[in-house]
């Protein structure tokens, strides 16, 4: 908890009769790049916005800077949100848009000018000063919206989805120049997102939520590689989650095989789940692999082929650069390193967080 | 090429329907010519009358002021209605929608009387501020409508944005959602001007006396005739009414979408200030002048619509010192029901002999005290007090005003034979040429006299054969109509009409060729008289007046003006034209003819008879 910029102690929250959030703990450090990642209607963006103050808890506390801001109004928090749709002022011209809030702060008109000059720079749109919002792309209204909210100069950016409208190369050059931002501008960030791969490609810390609870906190690799349950492990790439027995340590049977892995112990013949990358999947000569199975499906993907292979009763998804045609009698093959162990959900709580999409 | 010629045939016809009767109006208001009929030449004569008119002007400002305030009252709740729907679920605010639009479609006229029984139950006083509250309620929706889909295109999250940059709740709303919806709110509230504008039955039935509309003011002045002024003034509203819906469907295009410079910028919000200040101005000003008005020393007269010369009433108040307070009424069925709901209290009227036999049946009257009325015992002629004891038992309620007959008035280049008979009506040589009158006593009177019957008869056998009478000579009759017998006869429209004698006399100056006659069979001799009702305020004001009414000198002006006979004997003295003096259409010797009668009260059985009869006629 050093360093802790915001604090979110014990949050509940719920909407008539639907609970969103339960009992939520979470600190976010200072100069953090933090993503909340989860599936609509996990919670996330009401965390967002009981951070900014447009909602208020049922119950908790908010600690921002060692202050309590619960109940504090949204225009009286030193922290800026970025909105989905970039909520511009359609009315106001850039520069308007961009002084809004140093004009309520009365800053002097010499002091405004600097800082929209410098928004500007920083997100590469000089001499839009005179433009109007609509005249502008997605792309360029979402980056004005940053501007607008980081001349205030505030300790803690709220982004809510600020990339989702826009179209896929234009998410990617984004998610760069956020980074970019963040390390310009030395403040932390709050990130709401669906998508995992702009978690992925951005974050210092991931959380995970699902349903009003926190499935897992960690960095991107950490998540990836090591998810703690199947929802995890489901929402974050593509992945072959497969019941299995753990026979013993660094022992587990999968669809009738056994497999070597490296995680020790979950105890002897225990119902566990596993989870296999689907690029860590290895397909051999029949007599090689560790269970056999025949090539039922082929997508060329780019970079790699994908494909779907039936064995032992299981559809294993696999990415390969090695073409395999429709009908192969294949090998599979999996290197212990990269057979991740998991406990099996055991409350009713846990299981209504598994997988559903 | 067929198909488009087609096409923009179609169109044009389309729009020479739409606004051939408008071009008709507008041409007419430029005729220097009094009757329809003719083209006299180019002319501004009437727009300059209007404007020199002080009653159209009076309610041109009435109009406006009420147009304003209401207007700017209505878009304030209305728009803050917006804003609290914009908050509410789904289903409350599509619920709470559709309660909003159904003033929009409910008749007004059920709007217009539904708001009078309110305030009549409230005991609000029918004026200036019962005609705003109206206005207001039925522009709430008007603006509601414009406002919220701007609303609903409104992003949620600009306010919130809003917020989060420092700006307070009020800062938020000014500086961020005001300036998204202010073309809604403005388009809303010039809707709601213009139909304010334009309003006439709510205001009909929610105005109080001694106030107009421009509407209700023509309606009131068409009684005696469409003037050429009226052509002028509808004209100017037409137009009024037309700029203000181009601006309404122009604003939303308006908007900036690219650049704009800082200096237009500022050019619009310094024409906004300008726009409000003259409204706060013209506010101020109507609120001063309407504390002004709220004298004590006053009198509500309620007459028919050009029964009495203005100037008269300029007289009256200098001399006395009394305000009068004037408002006008186009039949006794339209003035009764004023009255008897007591949401005007008038202190003088002047119903016809029925009515107000009518009214003293139903308690609606006070006794009058005739010592404070000398010129009304001296002047009125003692036979005309016979004439009124009929429906006024020992003259206690009213002082007669003007009497008449009602006969044939017929053209001399049409007509060629003698007319002394109601049957000429039924002669078909002068099929389409001929004229009743709209109205269902006055259309029995000639169908029972012409039997020889009573026309205050409740025989049924005596009805169905009047009846049957006026079902005969339908097929005859140019048109039934009140006031434009006078306008068609003087035009040469028609060769025969039924019509008052007071009218008479005017068309006669217009048209020498017109010749009235009583026919042989009796007619109806009808007084109007002043009276003063229970609910009246002023009575002693009221006794004042009527006594000035009876004073010689202004009893004449008020028969030069208006050419209905007086029962002021006094003032037929001073009469010099020898001519006139001695008509035998302004006074006739009545004891010449036969069968004369006046119209009785008869209950609302027999009303109820006669219309069921008459609608019978009229239906066959």
């Amino acid at each position: 908890m050093k360093n802790a910029l915001v604090n979110l102690v014990n949050i509940t929250k719920s909407f008539g009769d639907q609970m969103i959030l339960d009992d939520l703990n979470l600190y976010i450090r200072e100069n953090e790049f933090l993503t909340l990642l989860g599936p609509s209607g996990c919670g996330k963006t009401t965390t967002l916005r009981i951070l900014g103050g447009f909602e208020t808890p049922d119950k908790g506390q908010v600690i921002f800077d060692g202050k309590d801001i619960t109940n504090l109004p949204p225009n009286k928090r030193n922290l800026n949100t970025v909105f989905q749709k970039y909520a511009l002022f359609t009315h106001m011209t850039i520069a308007e848009n961009i002084a809004f809030g140093l004009k309520i702060k009365n800053k002097s008109k010499t002091y405004i000018d600097d800082k929209i000059k410098y928004a500007l720079k920083l997100v590469n749109l000089d001499g839009y000063e005179n433009r109007m919002p609509d005249s502008l792309s997605g792309g360029q209204q979402q980056r004005i919206a940053i501007a607008r909210a980081i001349v205030n100069e505030p300790k803690l950016l709220l982004l809510d989805e600020p990339l989702g409208a826009l179209d896929l190369k234009l998410r990617q050059d984004m998610q760069y120049e956020l980074i970019r931002l963040k390390n310009e501008l030395g403040i932390t960030f709050i990130y709401v997102t669906h998508d995992q791969e702009e978690a992925l490609t951005m974050s210092d810390t991931i959380v995970v939520m699902n349903q009003g609870y926190i499935q897992q906190i960690g960095t991107p690799e950490n998540i990836y590689n090591e998810p703690e349950n199947a929802f995890v492990a489901d929402f974050i790439g593509d992945s072959n989650i497969i019941g299995a027995t753990m026979i013993q340590d660094r022992l587990v049977e999968i669809l009738g095989a056994r497999f070597a892995c490296v995680d020790e112990g979950f105890g002897t013949n225990k119902p566990v789940d596993v989870v296999i990358r689907p690029e860590d999947v290895e397909l051999v000569a029949p007599e090689e692999g560790t269970i056999q199975g025949t090539v039922t499906h082929l997508i060329f993907k780019g970079v790699h082929y994908e494909m779907e292979v039936e064995a032992n009763g299981y559809e294993w998804l696999v990415q390969s650069t090695r073409m395999c045609p429709v009908g192969t009698h294949v090998g599979i093959k999996v290197d212990p390193f990269n057979i991740q162990i998991m406990n099996k959900p055991e409350s009713e709580d846990e299981e209504a967080v598994g997988v559903n999409e | 090429m067929m198909r488009n010629a087609a096409r923009k045939i179609y169109i044009f016809l389309i729009f020479i329907f739409l606004y051939a009767p408008i071009i008709a109006l507008i041409v007419l208001s430029f005729n220097a010519s009094r009757t329809r009929a003719k083209w006299g030449g180019f002319t501004l004569k009437w727009y300059g009358e209007l404007f020199q008119n002080k009653v159209i002007l009076q309610a041109l400002w009435n109009t406006l002021a009420i147009a304003l305030l209401s207007a700017l009252i209505a878009t304030v709740i209305g728009t803050i209605a917006c804003i609290s729907m914009q908050g509410m679920k789904r289903r409350n605010r599509t619920i709470l929608m559709g309660i909003t639009n159904i003033p929009m479609l409910n008749a007004e006229i059920v709007t217009g009387i539904s708001l009078m029984l309110l305030f009549i139950s409230l005991g609000i006083k029918f004026g200036f501020m019962t005609i705003l509250l109206a206005h207001i309620t039925f522009n709430i929706p008007y603006v509601i409508l414009s406002v919220m889909p701007r609303m609903k295109q409104l992003n949620p999250s600009t306010y919130e944005a809003a917020l989060d940059l420092g700006a307070s709740h009020m800062q938020a709303f000014f500086k961020v959602v005001f300036p998204d919806i202010l073309p809604g709110i403005l388009s809303g509230s010039l809707m709601a001007f213009t139909m304010s504008l334009d309003d006439f039955i709510i205001t009909h039935f929610t105005k109080g006396p001694g106030i107009d509309t421009l509407s209700t003011k023509i309606y009131t002045e068409v009684k005696k005739g469409i003037k050429p002024e009226m052509y002028a003034l509808s004209s100017l509203i037409f137009i009024t009414v037309l700029i203000l819906l181009i601006l309404v469907n122009c604003t939303p295009k308006t908007e900036p979408k690219k650049e704009i410079t800082e200096r237009s910028k500022n050019s619009s919000k310094k024409w906004i200030a300008a726009v409000v200040c003259v409204i706060l101005c013209i506010v101020a000003v109507f609120g001063f002048s309407t504390f002004k008005s709220n004298q004590s020393n006053e009198v509500y007269v309620f007459n028919w619509g050009e029964y009495i010369d203005p100037e008269v009433l300029v007289m009256f108040e200098e001399e006395t010192g009394i305000k009068v307070i004037y408002d006008e009424y186009e039949t006794n069925e339209i003035m009764y029901p004023k009255v008897e709901a007591g949401t005007s209290a008038y202190d003088v009227i002047c119903p016809s002999d029925y009515m107000i036999q009518k009214m003293i049946e139903n308690d609606l009257l006070q006794e009058l005290d005739f010592d404070n009325m000398p010129n009304a015992v001296a002047n009125i002629g003692a036979q005309y007090y016979e004439q009124s004891a009929a429906f006024d038992p020992g003259n206690k309620y009213c002082v007669p005003y003007c009497w008449g007959t009602v006969g044939i008035l017929y053209n001399k280049t049409m007509v060629e034979e003698p007319v002394d008979s109601w049957s000429i009506l039924w002669d078909e040589k002068y099929a389409n040429n001929i004229l009743m009158q709209d109205s269902v006593r006055d259309a029995f009177m000639v169908g029972l006299k012409l039997n020889g019957f009573s026309m205050n008869t409740l025989n049924e056998n005596e009805l169905q054969i009047a009846k049957e009478a006026l079902i005969k000579q339908k097929p005859l009759v140019q048109a039934y109509v009140v006031d434009q017998v006078r306008d068609k006869m003087i035009g040469g429209e028609a060769a025969l009409g039924v019509i008052y004698s007071g009218e008479a006399i005017y068309t006669q100056q217009e048209n020498a060729d017109l010749e009235y006659v009583i026919p042989k069979e009796g007619t109806n001799v009808w007084i109007d008289g002043w009276v003063v009702p229970k609910n009246a305020p002023n009575k002693k004001n009221a006794e004042i007046f009527i006594d000035y009414m009876c004073r010689e000198d202004i009893a004449l002006m008020n028969f030069e003006y208006i050419t209905y006979s007086t029962p002021n004997e006094a003032a037929r003295a001073l009469i010099e034209d020898e001519e006139i003096r001695n008509s035998s259409i302004a006074f006739p010797d009545l004891s010449q003819y036969q069968n004369l009668e006046t119209f009785n009260y008869l209950g609302e059985d027999g009303d109820e008879l006669y219309n069921s009869l008459w609608k019978e006629a009229m239906s066959y």
